[in-house]
């Protein structure tokens, strides 16, 4: 069988990037090896009720008119028209840095910024120097790293402003420990502190069945619980996929956006890479679902907040099974216009050590066990922040390092990936290209237009 | 195609790209990007609707040529005289 382009991997980045050659091609194909498409972002039931993984937020929310916005740029590239989707936005959030600052932002800038003058007033020059530098920058240039911890401690002089406003954007999309590239920096400030953060009013499967659809329509296939075992290549062309199954697909052009290492550990008889960047960043995350209490005292004005607890910020993997001093709190339930549910959801976000976890994987008892006391330790570590809730839960599920590589198949668990990007998707084969998480744009509206640009530079001229 | 059919194809494929595009001010003799805030995606599109449509194939070192209505005219005639 022959399929012209096909498309490894069926999270967002590849699904945008299959409507985006479907506009013009429409004999292309995803594959997926899971029985449900979204990757990272996707959901299962439990209890006849449905969660969503990964989601918290969606970074850079944009008014329908700003046509040059990442948002509204990516639904013209894939045809899809803002009314399909209902835009609730956040409420406001926070960086909270308990025993030393608070910076709350939201939406309007204005809120961050009046933040900073009030609680840095000396920083607050420094700060509006930052955002014109952001303004004036092309943080898609191509450029060798460059630390912005480095260039935001020269400019803005104060360690701990630097560290709160790191923080999020680390916490969101950084595979990199302690530090991040300036340009990613740029990428994520503006996107999470200019742009804002929103989610849709349906879950993530209505956002996940609209995008099918759309794609379905223009022709484009998808077949799942489709695993590939090894890319076909001959002298620097690819020529097909062989299937885990045996069934080998012939194909003109490949994206794979499984992640780079794992696009390389399918290429047999490749030439020999060394493994660059090889420290991964594990996330431990527990959802907490819980009985509806009006004597609760759970803000119900806050979307998010990032805190630390430590006497300094440390984004690195830790040496313990999970570094509770420092985390995120979601509460999904607070955005404006999102439709009030029966049962009110908490979301905590840690660092984890994936090798620890692995370890004990081998012992299903004792890996419970310990996903159980984790969870335990950091309620009590933040129930005395936001409001004691323990006696209302209903359900709760924990997903380790090992869970996310067990379900989506990234090495290590990583979310954000290999610390060392793929600008341009080039791995050295004329007709495969990556895209997603290792290209390098991150988040849900990222990761899209990563599928989509990657398409746009090298797939869509040749077909 | 006459002339005034090839504007009226370019500014077809540009409605499709973005239904707010507003032609009443346009200038056939300046830059079409700068006036309907096109990106290079979106002009992207152009050229790979002109593809769809009437098997066009161009080279990306023609693609200046497209840069205002007019010179879309230009360019794009003697490739549609046929059609």
């Amino acid at each position: 069988m022959k399929i012209p382009v096909l498309v490894i991997g069926g999270g967002l980045s590849g699904i945008a990037a299959a409507i985006r050659i479907a506009r013009f091609a429409p004999d292309v194909q995803i594959l997926e090896q899971h029985s449900r498409l979204g990757g990272l972002n996707s959901y299962f039931y439990r209890n006849q009720t449905l969660f969503e993984t990964g989601l918290h937020a969606i970074t850079n929310y944009a008014e329908a008119g700003d046509k040059k916005a990442p948002l509204n740029r990516l639904l013209r590239q894939l045809k899809l028209r803002r009314r399909e989707i209902s835009f609730c936005q956040q409420l406001e959030s926070r960086v909270e840095f308990y025993g030393h600052e608070t910076l709350r932002f939201s939406n309007q800038f204005e809120l961050l910024d009046s933040e900073v003058h009030s609680k840095f007033p000396q920083a607050y020059g420094p700060f509006r120097q930052l955002i014109a530098f952001i303004d004036e920058f092309d943080p898609f240039a191509p450029a060798p790293f460059r630390s912005a911890k480095t260039y935001l401690s020269e400019l803005l002089g104060n360690r701990l402003l630097v560290d709160m406003l790191l923080c999020p954007l680390m916490f969101y999309g950084s595979s990199y420990e302690n530090d991040m590239d300036l340009s990613q920096f740029a990428i994520m400030f503006r996107a999470i502190y200019i742009e804002g953060m929103f989610r849709p009013k349906g879950s993530i499967k209505d956002f996940l069945d609209l995008l099918t659809s759309h794609y379905k329509l223009m022709g484009g296939s998808i077949r799942t619980k489709c695993q590939v075992k090894k890319i076909l290549h001959c002298k620097g062309q690819v020529t097909g996929v062989e299937l885990n199954s045996g069934e080998t697909i012939e194909c003109d052009h490949l994206l794979s956006t499984i992640g780079s290492d794992e696009t390389m550990a399918l290429l047999e008889d490749a030439p020999a890479k060394s493994m660059k960047g090889d420290t991964r960043l594990g996330f431990i995350e527990t959802i907490y679902e819980l009985k509806r209490d009006e004597a609760d005292s759970l803000p119900t004005d806050t979307t998010i907040i990032f805190y630390n607890k430590g006497e300094n910020f440390n984004y690195s993997s830790p040496d313990d099974y999970i570094d509770n001093k420092s985390g995120v709190i979601c509460f999904p339930g607070n955005f404006s216009g999102l439709p009030a549910k029966e049962k009110k959801e908490i979301r905590f976000t840690h660092l984890a050590n994936y090798s620890k976890w692995k370890k004990l994987a081998s012992d299903p008892e004792a890996y419970l066990a310990k996903k159980f006391a984790t969870s335990k330790e950091s309620r009590h570590l933040l129930e005395p922040f936001i409001g004691r809730f323990n006696h209302n839960i209903v359900f709760e599920n924990t997903f380790t390092p090992v869970t996310i590589e067990r379900y989506t198949s990234k090495r290590k668990g990583a979310i954000y990936g290999n610390p060392v990007k793929i600008k341009d998707g080039n791995i050295g084969y004329k007709n495969l290209f990556i895209a997603g998480t290792d290209q390098g744009f991150l988040g849900i509206i990222g990761s899209m237009l990563s599928g989509v640009s990657i398409v746009n530079q090298h797939i869509l001229p040749k077909l | 195609m006459t002339n005034d059919e090839i504007k009226d194809l370019v500014l077809d494929i540009i409605e499709g790209i973005d239904d707010e595009a507003d032609f009443a001010s346009l200038d056939p003799d300046q830059p079409l990007r700068e006036q309907l805030d096109l990106d290079s995606m979106d002009f992207l599109d152009i050229v790979m609707e002109l593809r769809k449509r009437h098997q066009l194939q161009i080279p990306e070192q023609d693609y200046p040529n497209l840069a205002t209505l007019n010179s879309c005219v230009t360019y794009l005639a003697p490739l549609l005289k046929d059609v």
